[in-house]
């Protein structure tokens, strides 16, 4: 009972409402389109809805890596950089090995790993720099690495647009495809980063090494003193926020035409910050949940797709919407502990008034 | 004309979940030091707070020289001449003495400030205090001692008629304590009324002229000094304490810890200790004479230039925090806020953080081995909460202190570190605290005491080693010391 209320009151609940009401607001819009002859069939229902997912969901994995980044206290602004500089690897490796004669194939999933490589090297470099330099902001550190990743990705390929139109390196297409079920048709890309988002719920929520994540966001310096190795699971988690990065950028070169240029996955940190932080993840650090997160992806991509198919309005202005969202999402939990407290203090005066009475 | 400058009557302060003031009265005449004791939680700071204007009263009211009147924020407080200084000095570090000073109050010359005047009323304010430092220099180079006169000055700049002194000898050795009591009297002498929040019964029996007693946010007497001192704990603690110190005999083991010759550059030099099982070894010296860093450079938290340390026989300089709790060294660190407790997080997570890798099945954490050795340490210290599920942020200073050494416990130790054990905590919980150390002991445990208080390490210590300016200057059985016999080891050699 005591936990069937507690889930109430828990800031999944929220989101789930969230998610419940903008979907409720758009399937009136869709009705009322309909009813007004504006539209020959609705269009907001759950076989459109999970078939346009796929593009909100690119950064999703960056998400994952990100929540951590935050558990821990720190933030993380090179991920995008990151994506991008795997994925021009990937593309040069890819170019090196096809062009001096090896088996495409071969070439194939030595990029891959050329690619993973990378996003765990930067994400090394990251981590390497934040337990060193302790005096600096993390957010400063991967300022400063972000833009030397970006600039590195510009060294290596300059303005360059690397295409490939071979058969095996249009196997990453694959990763964009529908998995038709008959009712309906799922994006590849849902199952497998649900797949990833249960590993990360279960060792951030279910193990020793979450438990100490979240215990270095909330005081690093107790965690030491309490044995923790507080430098080694810093370093663990940048690790893994890079190797997210890299396996976002694998997903987007899938997503785009196999094209690769250094300007690509731009100010996609920012879209992974947003989503971890409605998920219920904070810039103090110390708290956080793998399924709000996952939660707030999805209600993030059903709102450009409400906005932008039963509204009109233009994605980049859908962002607003976001920003919104976004502020509530922090003010909310504030407003309301304020308002528990005033009752509170309201219900032990009408007590104390009682007893001297 | 009422023989007061100040009353308060009936004070009530609610906040969610507690009644942190229950009808509580006080007064205070004009050119007395009045000192308001009782254990953590009792209420003397909300109570304080409610006199400068940060909380509001639920009921009561304030009278000040005769008239009624509302403290309805911090500026109306200081307008009406009551200033508050607190054990860590909200100044500005990075702002000059004179900046601190006036800051909010600035002598302005048109649209600018006067700096010309500003430094040279400050300098007044510092000679009046007896400061001796320039009021250019930046508060963030002084001592603590400077920068709580820099606060007295700050005070006194505002014609303060009452002036609180919260805890404000914590940080400060016996040579700054007794210049701060000098000051205190001159200013009394002056026709300043002190309210005096102290748990240093040597603050409260040098100082106050009558003492107030507050206990489970309720008032519970005030009377004229000298009080007994037995009678005034037992107010302050609502029961008898028969035995503050309940040291136990115990047998003395094998040698658990060496430091050898451990140097690091700025902070100690040529630092050599031993503690043997069942052992209880005082480590004490003025603050700031490198004891802390000495133990903290020997659990791993920062590293020694050179030197050797031991555990059982083995050579283990340089550790990390977590191979020392995984040998069976534990440290329970002086701050217990920032270094020692997860302030959101419940007890049972506190205390298992130090063994999550031993509450493991699998990959997944068991929770109800969790909850076994957080209830189990919660019995055994007697540690006052509800559940082990309630947030430590919670509890008083004393339970905050248990949980810690819970936390050190519960990996199993064979020597614990106690950098300031009882440092804030109340009387009833010091006594809880001492009695744990001597169980401990007797079962075969190594224990290193830091410690500034004498009475504690006389009583408590097989051994004393004394520090002073990074160095270790004596070592004493603790049969038959006295403190002068310490205090002598401990003054810096160069002021003599």
């Amino acid at each position: 009972m005591k936990k069937v209320l507690s889930f109430f009151k828990s800031w999944e609940f929220f989101l789930i409402c969230l998610l419940a009401v903008t979907c409720a607001i758009f399937e009136l819009k869709d009705q009322a389109n309909l009813a007004a002859g504006l539209a020959k069939k609705d269009v907001f229902n759950f076989v459109n809805i999970v078939r346009s997912l796929r593009p909100y969901l690119l950064y999703a994995f960056m998400t994952l890596g990100m929540m951590l980044i935050l558990a821990l206290g720190d933030m993380d602004i090179s991920v995008g950089a990151i994506a991008t500089l795997s994925v021009v690897m990937l593309a040069i490796v890819y170019r090196f090995f096809t062009q001096s004669g090896m088996n495409n194939m071969l070439a194939f999933v030595l990029s891959i790993l050329a690619c993973l490589v990378t996003g765990v090297l930067c994400g090394g470099v990251n981590g390497f720099l934040v337990t060193r330099f302790k005096e600096l902001f993390p957010m400063i550190i991967t300022l400063a690495t972000q833009l030397f990743f970006r600039g590195f990705s510009y060294l290596l390929i300059g303005g360059e647009t690397i295409t490939f139109k071979d058969d095996t390196f249009a196997l990453l297409k694959e990763l964009n495809s529908l998995i038709d079920l008959g009712w309906v048709k799922l994006p590849v890309m849902i199952p497998i980063f649900l797949a990833f988002a249960a590993v990360f719920f279960v060792w951030l929520h279910l193990t020793s090494g979450g438990r100490k994540v979240f215990a270095i966001g909330t005081n690093p310096t107790t965690a030491r003193y309490s044995g923790v190795q507080v430098d080694r699971i810093k370093m663990i988690c940048y690790v893994i926020a890079g190797l997210m990065s890299a396996v976002t950028g694998i997903f987007f070169v899938g997503a785009t035409s196999s094209s690769v240029k250094a300007d690509i996955m731009d100010g996609y940190h920012m879209y992974a910050i947003a989503a971890a932080i409605l998920g219920g993840f904070s810039t103090d650090g110390g708290k956080g949940s793998v399924i709000g997160a996952v939660l707030s992806l999805f209600i993030f991509g059903i709102l450009k797709i409400g906005l932008g198919t039963l509204f009109g309005f233009p994605d980049s202005s859908v962002n607003l919407s976001v920003g919104v969202i976004l502020i509530l999402s922090v003010l909310i939990p504030n407003i309301s502990q304020d308002i528990k407290n005033a009752n509170r203090v309201r219900k032990q005066r009408a007590q104390t008034a009682m007893q001297k009475a | 004309m009422s023989e007061y400058i100040l009353e308060l009557n009936d004070i009530t302060k609610i906040f969610p979940g507690v009644k942190a003031l229950d009808s509580v009265r006080f007064n205070l005449k004009r050119g007395e030091i009045h000192a308001l004791v009782g254990e953590n939680g009792a209420g003397k700071s909300t109570f304080i707070k409610t006199l400068t204007g940060v909380h509001q009263p639920d009921g009561g009211e304030i009278i000040l020289e005769g008239k009624k009147v509302v403290m309805s924020d911090p500026i109306v407080a200081q307008k009406y001449g009551i200033a508050a200084i607190y054990q860590h000095a909200a100044s500005y570090p990075d702002l000059s003495v004179a900046e601190n000073i006036f800051i909010g109050h600035e002598f302005k010359s048109g649209p600018f400030i006067d700096w010309g005047k500003a430094n040279r009323e400050a300098k007044k304010l510092l000679d009046a205090v007896g400061a001796d430092f320039s009021p250019t220099a930046s508060v963030g180079s002084l001592s603590v001692a400077q920068q709580q006169l820099v606060e007295i000055a700050k005070a006194l700049s505002m014609n303060a008629k009452i002036l609180i002194m919260d805890e404000p000898t914590a940080a400060l050795s016996r040579r700054e304590s007794e210049d701060l009591y000098a000051i205190s009297r001159k200013l009394r002498d002056q026709g300043t009324a002190i309210i005096l929040i102290s748990h240093r019964f040597e603050d409260i029996y040098g100082l106050a002229d009558r003492v107030t007693v507050f206990r489970d946010a309720q008032y519970i007497g005030t009377w004229d000094m000298p009080v007994d001192e037995h009678v005034l704990v037992n107010h302050m603690v609502g029961r008898e304490i028969t035995q503050l110190f309940p040291k136990k005999a115990a047998q003395v083991g094998e040698e658990l810890l060496r430091v050898d010759k451990l140097c690091r550059t700025g902070y100690f030099k040529d630092v050599s200790l031993t503690v043997r099982a069942g052992e209880i070894v005082g480590l004490t010296g003025l603050v700031g004479a490198g004891r802390t860093e000495v133990m903290q450079a020997v659990f791993g938290v920062t590293k020694a230039d050179s030197g050797e340390v031991y555990f059982q026989g083995k050579r283990v300089t340089g550790c990390s925090p977590a191979q020392a709790m995984k040998m069976g060294l534990g440290l329970l660190p002086e701050d217990r806020q920032k270094e020692g407790l997860l302030l959101p997080w419940s007890i049972n997570y506190n205390i298992s953080l130090s063994v999550l890798d031993r509450c493991r099945k699998g990959v997944f954490l068991q929770r109800q081995r969790e909850y076994e050795i957080s209830q189990d340490l919660k019995k055994l210290l007697a540690i006052k909460a509800p559940d082990t599920d309630t947030l430590t942020g919670a509890l008083s200073g004393g339970n905050q202190q248990k949980v810690v050494v819970a936390k050190q416990l519960a990996a199993g130790p064979k020597l614990i570190i106690l950098d300031e054990p009882t440092k804030g905590v109340d009387v009833g919980s010091k006594a809880q605290i001492y009695e744990i150390m001597s169980d401990l002991a007797s079962k075969g445990m190594g224990i290193l005491m830091i410690s500034s208080e004498m009475p504690e390490v006389i009583n408590m210590s097989d051994r004393v080693y004394v520090m002073s300016e990074g160095k270790v200057t004596a070592e004493f059985q603790a049969q038959g010391l006295t403190q002068d016999v310490i205090l002598k080891a401990a003054m810096p050699k160069s002021k003599e």
